[in-house]
């Protein structure tokens, strides 16, 4: 047994030429997914994150009232917990708290 | 550089002991390695944490779906020979890493249930030859293989042979110092003696030099 039991000559290693291509990466994707060679790794979350506004009021008001609080909301597109959150910092500031 | 893909959705068939014996003896013939770990379990990465890296190799681990084509793109570029080690799986990332191969390796026992999803491997190969229009070269060599061939082993070489499938010769045989790698680290060079050491080393730098014959071309 030698140390190098055999010699490589660098040079005639041969590299392909390989398409790297997307349209290339997509016909691989195509050719494997026939055959069961799917995706695996989780995918990015599509769709709307989960919102941070967890609390929660117990609020019953008159209906002309709730229905202007909804249609404020809508205008704008934001929830309707934003409309009661800026008012209830206007509160603050009026009521000095 | 060649990039040698080492694919086979059969987990266990032997395809990281396969990735680091072939690593480390082109490494210890002279030839710069980069190894690409693209399995989730992260068996290379395991080997390259257990003891110090042999010269000359180097390894990436947590490759993925979306960077093994430009991984490889980078790697294969500057005279390192690029060995991607994957998971047991039929996956996405297989397929991308079969697309960018000079060889695959798909490492099977010789039993008819390893064969039998080891084939898969080959069909996939065959899929991507088409829709690429360029030819893949693959060969499968057997692993964990007993000094006495069994039928099953003798039969399926018989059968593969038929089908026109490139077989490596040697085989990897079963030995202590093969899983002993994942154990220590580092290379057979370096290891503590474990059974029939000069056997498991002449094994190994056959098996590399079988490969580097088929990135050389002087396989015909
Ligand atoms: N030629 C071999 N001799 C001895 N043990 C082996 C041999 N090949 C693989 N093993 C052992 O078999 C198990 C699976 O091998 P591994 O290379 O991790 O397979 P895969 O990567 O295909 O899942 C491991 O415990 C490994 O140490
Ligand atoms: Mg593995």
């Amino acid at each position: 047994m030698t140390d190098k039991p055999f010699n490589i000559d660098l040079g005639r290693l041969k590299t392909r030429e390989k398409d790297r291509s997307a349209q290339a990466v997509e016909k691989t994707d195509r050719a494997g997914e026939e055959l069961g060679f799917v995706a695996r790794e989780p995918q990015k979350k599509r769709g709307r994150k989960p919102s941070p506004r967890t609390g929660q009021v117990h609020a019953k008001v008159m209906p002309g009232i709730s229905e202007e609080i909804a249609n404020e909301a809508r205008r704008r597109g934001v929830q309707q917990g934003v409309i009661i959150e800026e008012a209830w910092k206007l509160y603050k500031n009026k009521s000095g708290i | 550089m060649p990039t040698v893909v080492i694919a086979s959705p059969k987990g266990g068939a032997g395809k990281s002991t396969t990735a680091v014996l072939l690593g480390t003896e082109l490494a210890h013939a002279g030839a710069n390695v980069v190894m690409l770990d693209c399995d989730p379990n992260q068996s290379l990465t395991l080997w390259a944490d257990r003891g110090p890296l042999p010269d000359r190799i180097s390894v990436l681990s947590s490759v993925s779906e979306s960077d093994i084509v430009k991984t490889i793109k980078r790697h294969d570029t500057d005279g390192q020979i690029v060995i991607v080690d994957l998971e047991g799986v039929a996956s996405r990332l297989v397929s991308r890493a079969i697309s960018q191969a000079d060889l695959v390796i798909t490492p099977m026992r010789a039993t008819t249930l390893d064969a039998t999803i080891g084939v898969r491997a080959l069909q996939l190969i065959s899929e991507e030859e088409e829709a690429l229009d360029r030819k893949i070269p693959y060969a499968v060599v057997f692993t964990m293989t007993k000094a006495i061939k069994s039928k099953q082993h003798t039969g399926i070489a018989g059968s593969l042979a038929e089908q026109g499938v490139d077989l490596i010769n040697p085989p990897l045989m079963e030995r202590a110092s093969f899983s002993a790698l994942f154990e220590f680290g580092g290379d057979l060079h370096t290891m503590p003696a474990q059974g029939n050491m000069e056997g498991a080393i002449e094994n190994a730098a056959q098996f590399a030099q079988a490969v580097y014959q088929r990135l050389a071309g002087e396989m015909g």
